[in-house]
């Protein structure tokens, strides 16, 4: 088809779907497909929230708990008339946190997201970018697609082209007009879908636009590309679980369970669907009070309640399955109980001031004027996809990558240094202690050691060529083979000491030695993805079970030819402070991380690259 | 546990045993094709009309027995959206095989499905074992792509290809076990050797090294 064709298709596709969910449920008698639109048995199944379950609810809401929100709901209807007082201001905070009454959420959230004032600054604006978005929005057909499965369990998104549908597909729509740079991002009809269950759509989407660009919540930054807010929320987490959970961040470090896997919903959609309703909005509450600090404390809360369960499970399978569906199901702790942790929670990390990862940088900032009209480019128009990943993706990719090769190095280390404790103090309870706060603190420090020495750690990743065993981002792989800590941690390290004694070019030979300290040396570590390629030739034929054996058993330690080299080697680099990085192939240009900066990724550019390591 | 690897060598009893492979795998393909609905039937024997759209991705585990070998598949199902895209590489990187799906009643999708597959050959192993899925096989009468267009394509490419439905369970354990059919006795063994993964004992006591 040619681009013409491709544009009126486009369109097409565009109105068809637009048409359906303006004539909504009532006018398309005989054209909703039985299979969109199954009939489900609601009769007492229906929650007080509106969800319908499989079973018969197990008990109603205890007739205690009844009052107990009677009771609240006349102090909150008199604090409501009485806004803007400054004795609600000091109550605000308490009574939220026990909980909105249901029946006035809409009321008090629309007050604390200041949805009145937004919606008469901007009068019309929404019918606007709802036209607009008839015309031009590049979204639609993933929209359509997201709200014929968003919320289905629910009355009032359970049949297609009802109302509650409609109006989600309209406040998504108008968004993605509303604010180009995001457009439609997946995750925003389960916020979408939250706020129409209390709010009609206009409301909607003020508070959505509330949601994504005031400061406080500043979600934007989650759903542009790269996620550069969720890069950086999901850094934050993995320093609050070093520092206080070590043992259950070395849990997941082993099983290779990156926090992306387990949390990304909770920073996404701040928790939905991934705990139970009425907790999640218990959250919301709070969240829509005191912004970006509630993810943060309440991810670090679910870990904190459910560490013993989670240590229990010895396969990410499992653990991924607990975070995600389990606790959804059944959080196994009382609503007012999680809250209460969550408000100690917050108060801990504050302590610990680490409470909250800082204001948004400049790049989560929304940088074109919202609600202004932006033609979508032609490509984008046809739906057609972008051929190579742009910077910023590359970027948010290698962050990632780099994370979990992080992790794993100080598991590594970790592995090491508890070695090392046991033989230097093989017997004092001290030496191997289980709180594993001591051992861990220690790889965190050589690591943040690292960044401030000369030290250079340049991490060069092969791209994508590489396989298990030795693959560092498959660093779960090894693990099954691995639970008790011998160094599987699955990464290829080329460790290249100045000091004249140790110039080792043996990969893993000498992992790092935590007694050495990286204050006093400067220590070139080259951690490089395994790249079968360029592997010696033994490794290009079938491995027989026995040098399948072999290879776990000892090749394992062994030097394996790596997917570039340092062509001036230890000795002059000793010389000249380079270090010259020879890239055999096109296919191995990939991002050379300085650790030493973490955030900020190079990519190789040629097949040759010297470093200085000043 | 010292015996961890020591227990992977060959029992002195003799035993028959069956030899436990690990591999991974992972679902790569348009919005709303059915990969996490593929996952789903094929792990849990489920189907959610309505599965919640993956943001990120899902991971999953399943195993099949063949004769005279365990497969346990880590399955690793990614988000169709192409905001995410950039984080597929992340997931398919390391993996010995893939499932690119599309739906037969959308033609977009099988275009779709072919950059997919074009990606997974200039990036992925190249041992890769590729499977192509046409899902949505229950809804024929909305059929967009022909079965014999699809199979043509995945003749050229040396895919194997099957139309699926998760929602009737049509071909859906079919082709995860044609996968691990595939996998052990990729030419060459690239794949098999470096990535099937014998399990830890600790896991499978019972289990012996790699099936290789």
């Amino acid at each position: 088809m040619n681009e013409e064709a491709l544009l009126a298709r486009a369109s097409e596709e565009r109105e068809r779907i637009f048409q359906r969910y303006e004539r909504g449920r009532e006018n398309l008698v005989g054209q909703i497909d039985p299979w969109e639109d199954p009939e489900f048995e609601e009769y007492h199944k229906t929650d007080r929230y509106g969800f319908i379950h499989d079973e018969r609810l197990p008990q109603k809401t205890g007739v205690q708990k009844v009052n107990i929100e009677v009771e609240r709901e006349k102090k909150w209807v008199k604090m409501l008339n009485n806004w803007d007082l400054q004795t609600t201001k000091e109550k605000l905070h308490r009574r939220i946190y026990k909980g909105i009454p249901n029946s006035l959420r809409i009321k008090v959230w629309c007050k604390l997201m200041e949805v009145n004032r937004i919606k008469s600054a901007n009068p019309g604006k929404f019918q606007e970018m709802l036209k607009l978005a008839k015309l031009w929005s590049t979204d639609v057909r993933q929209i359509d697609s997201d709200v014929n499965r968003q919320f289905r369990e629910h009355q009032f998104y359970r049949e297609r082209y009802s109302e509650k549908q409609c109006s989600l597909f309209n406040v998504l729509c108008a968004y993605s007009m509303y604010n180009s740079e995001v457009g439609y991002c997946q995750g925003m009809s389960g916020l979408a879908g939250v706020l129409l269950m209390y709010m009609d759509e206009e409301d909607a989407f003020w508070a959505l636009a509330v949601l994504l660009s005031d400061k406080k919540y500043a979600m934007h930054g989650l759903y542009i590309e790269g996620f550069p807010k969720l890069t950086r929320f999901l850094e934050h987490h993995d320093k609050i679980l070093t520092k206080f959970m070590p043992k259950l961040k070395h849990h997941f470090d082993k099983f290779g369970l990156d926090a992306i896997l387990y949390s990304l919903k909770w920073f996404f959609v701040c928790f939905v669907e991934r705990v139970p309703f009425s907790l999640c909005l218990r959250v919301w509450d709070i969240y829509l009070l005191d912004g970006e600090r509630v993810v943060t404390a309440m991810a670090y809360t679910i870990l904190k309640l459910h560490k013993k369960a989670i240590m229990k499970l010895n396969d990410m399978d499992l653990i991924v399955n607990y975070i995600q569906v389990k606790l959804h199901k059944d959080f196994g702790f009382e609503d007012d109980i999680v809250i209460y942790h969550l408000e100690r929670s917050m108060e801990e990390l504050k302590r610990a001031k680490l409470d909250y990862p800082g204001p948004p940088p400049p790049n989560e900032l929304p940088k074109r004027q919202l609600g202004t009209f932006v033609e979508p480019d032609k490509k984008s128009k046809i739906g057609q996809r972008a051929e190579n990943f742009s910077e910023t993706e590359k970027q948010a990719r290698a962050t990632v990558i780099l994370r979990r090769e992080k992790a794993a190095m100080e598991l590594q280390e970790l592995r090491v240094s508890q070695s090392d404790t046991v033989s230097e103090h093989s017997g004092v309870a001290g030496g191997i202690r289980c709180d594993d706060s001591v051992s861990a603190l220690g790889s965190r420090r050589s690591l943040a050691d690292t960044s401030v020495t000369s030290t250079a750690d340049l991490s060069v990743f092969s791209s994508g060529r590489s396989h298990a065993p030795d693959n560092s981002l498959d660093t779960h792989s090894n693990v099954s083979d691995d639970a008790t800590g011998s160094d599987g941690s699955g990464i290829c390290g080329l460790s290249i000491q100045r000091a004249p004694s140790t110039t080792h070019s043996t990969p893993r030979a000498t992992p790092h030695p935590p007694s050495v300290s990286p204050m006093s040396d400067d220590v070139v570590r080259i951690h490089v993805t395994y790249n079968p390629l360029a592997a010696s030739p033994s490794h290009l034929h079938p491995i027989s079970p026995s040098k399948y054996k072999a290879y776990n058993n000892e090749e394992h330690h062994k030097p394996v030819s790596l997917g570039f080299y340092t062509s001036n080697g230890a000795t002059n680099l000793h010389s000249d402070n380079r270090i010259r990085i020879q890239v055999p192939s096109e296919e191995l240009l990939t991002p050379v991380v300085d650790s030493g900066r973490i955030i900020t990724p190079r990519f190789i550019e040629s097949h040759s690259e010297i470093y200085d390591l000043k | 546990m010292a015996t961890n690897r020591s227990g992977a060598a060959q029992r002195p009893n003799g035993a028959p045993q069956t030899k436990v492979c690990q591999f991974k795998l992972v679902l790569l393909g348009e919005s709303a094709v059915g990969k996490s609905s593929l996952v789903l039937r094929f792990v849990k024997g489920q189907f959610h009309e309505y599965q919640e759209s993956t943001i990120g991705a899902a991971f999953l585990t399943q195993t099949v027995c063949l004769d005279d070998t365990t497969v346990k598949f880590e399955i690793w199902d990614t988000a169709g959206q192409e905001r995410y895209h950039s984080l597929a590489p992340m997931y398919y990187r390391g993996a010995q095989a893939a499932i690119v799906v599309y739906d037969i009643t959308n033609q977009d999708t099988f275009g779709r499905a072919k950059n997919w597959v074009k990606e997974l050959q200039r990036q992925a192993s190249p041992s890769i074992v590729i499977a192509l899925a046409g899902n949505k096989s229950d809804l024929a009468a909305k059929r967009m792509v022909e079965f014999e267009e699809a199979q043509a394509y995945a003749d050229e490419n040396g895919l194997l290809f099957m139309e699926t439905s998760a929602k009737t369970a049509m071909n859906v354990n079919d082709i995860f076990l044609a996968i691990a059919n595939k996998l052990p006795k990729s030419e060459g063994g690239g794949a098999g050797a470096m990535g099937a993964r014998r399990l830890g004992d600790a896991e499978q006591p019972r289990s012996s090294s790699c099936c290789k």
